[in-house]
């Protein structure tokens, strides 16, 4: 089954094209990896996914629902770690939960905040308030957050972003573990977690969906040694 | 219930950070308590003229940390993630003005305690006073929403100091209006904040004069306000999000 289908998808600022008609098909459960340079189009990509800006052009339809007409019932089914650490800083983690639960009207909220501390091993930091956490809980808390609503499709921008090594294999193991349960896609410039993580992956180029395929399948297309030198291959037309 | 669930947070942010409540209540106690120190023999500075402008004042520093709240949530991907949730325009407004109101109630009644305790008559004018703030102070919050919008969390108190200016010059709660020339009088009366401290002042003092018109002009200006601040919040959940 198709969780999310894009159709000619483009965001346009004034005479700038960012996304430039993108299409995709990201299937049930699977783990997508969404990979370029800095201002490739991901983020912009991920902010239409969900829902927090509009297509200039172009249909999205998440779970067979179209993001213009059915918006609040995608926002229902999705959730986002974005970028930066999205947490209220004055809460504790406890109430952080708490809080995104009473956002999402989680009927069953005690047992669903309970499962996310013991994914995400909180236990120790329940009661420490957000913003004296190192970046790696506060990374694990916004992505233990963004889980809260059982979401069907989780978005993960960056996810590891400026962690170190340890947090950031932490941090894929959990994502391991939600990989097949859920769909995800995902964002990162570190070539060996899209590697290690993902079902498919696919290489944006100045707002264009260049490449699609498994790890494996891009490295073997490109006569490349490995994963990151097939991506730089791809990116630059292979005249590094 | 989502309002609710969202203002209960902003509460939390606002009582965990200890300047909101040193500025919105120690510096107008303060002020209150050393004013009637001076002596000054001027009309203004009797408690039950003093404490009505006193209360307006502590609502400027309302639409401070209103407004910092607002741009510190801006500033960090928190609306990012709520953007994306089923949560409404509407809600995220209502839920930061309920917020600030129980600090509002905290600010009047102490207020009202330390004015009390300085010599100021209880009677139950002064209920009725700390009620007809809370509509009140909607304007303050609003203000503070606006500003929040249009600012970023380094300058959101900068701008804010603005209110806190024109309320303390314009207001009338430290000189009268008509003693400082044609142009400033004609600034007071456009500003609404004298007729804040008017409204205030006529409740707790049983003076009704002009109580329809003030009350007349300032719902006007609280509903352009609160519209106002709603479309740009609404509007810079866009923008910010480009």
């Amino acid at each position: 089954m198709i969780s999310i289908k894009t159709n000619n998808l483009t965001k346009k600022y004034k005479e700038k094209t960012v996304v430039n008609k993108l299409n995709l098909e990201v299937n049930k459960g699977e783990l997508f990896s969404l990979l370029g340079t800095n201002g490739a189009g991901k983020t912009t990509t991920i902010k239409m996914l969900t829902t927090l800006i509009l297509p200039t052009d172009g249909e999205i339809t998440i779970q067979d629902k179209d993001i213009k007409k059915q918006r609040m019932q995608i926002k229902e089914i999705i959730n986002i770690s974005p970028q930066e650490t999205a947490i209220a800083p004055n809460l504790t983690v406890q109430e952080n939960l708490e809080f995104m639960a009473g956002v999402y009207q989680i009927k069953d909220k005690k047992e669903k905040i309970r499962e996310l501390i013991k994914l995400f091993k909180l236990e120790e930091v329940l009661k420490q308030k957000a913003k004296t956490l190192s970046g790696g809980w506060q990374r694990k808390l916004s992505i233990a957050i963004s889980l809260i609503n059982n979401p069907e499709i989780l978005f993960l921008d960056e996810p590891t972003l400026g962690l170190d090594v340890i947090a950031r294999r932490e941090l894929w193991n959990v994502i391991e573990e939600l990989k097949g349960k859920i769909t995800i896609i995902l964002t990162t410039h570190y070539m060996e977690e899209a590697e290690s993580l993902s079902d498919r992956v696919g290489v944006m180029v100045k707002g264009k969906l260049i490449t699609i395929g498994t790890p494996k399948e891009l490295i073997d297309k490109v006569d490349a040694k490995n994963f990151e030198e097939a991506f730089v291959k791809i990116v630059t037309g292979g005249e590094e | 219930m989502r309002t609710l669930n969202f203002a209960n947070r902003n509460f939390k942010e606002i009582i965990r950070d200890p300047l909101s409540l040193i500025f919105a209540i120690l510096l107008p106690l303060f002020l209150l308590f050393i004013f009637q120190q001076f002596k000054i023999p001027s009309e203004v500075y009797q408690l039950e003229n003093f404490t009505p402008g006193i209360i307006i004042f502590g609502f400027s520093f309302i639409t401070l940390f209103t407004a910092t709240l607002i741009a510190k949530d801006r500033s960090t991907s928190l609306l990012i993630r709520l953007g994306t949730s089923p949560m409404k325009p509407i809600e995220y407004i209502l839920g930061y003005t309920l917020a600030v109101i129980p600090m509002v109630i905290i600010q009047n009644i102490l207020f009202f305690i330390v004015a009390i305790l300085l010599g100021l008559t209880f009677s139950i004018n002064v209920i009725y006073t700390i009620l007809i703030t809370i509509p009140i102070s909607v304007l303050f919050i609003a203000l503070g929403i606006f500003i929040g919008c249009i600012t970023n969390e380094k300058s959101a108190s900068g701008v804010s100091s603005v209110v806190v200016q024109l309320v303390a010059f314009t207001s009338g709660m430290y000189f009268s209006a008509d003693m400082v020339g044609d142009f400033f009088a004609k600034l007071c009366n456009i500003l609404p904040f004298s007729r804040c401290v008017d409204i205030t002042k006529g409740i707790l003092n049983n003076n009704y004069d002009k109580l329809g018109e003030n009350c007349l002009i300032l719902i006007v200006y609280i509903a352009v306000v609160v519209f106002i601040s709603m479309l740009i919040f609404r509007k810079k959940m866009v923008s910010d999000n480009k």
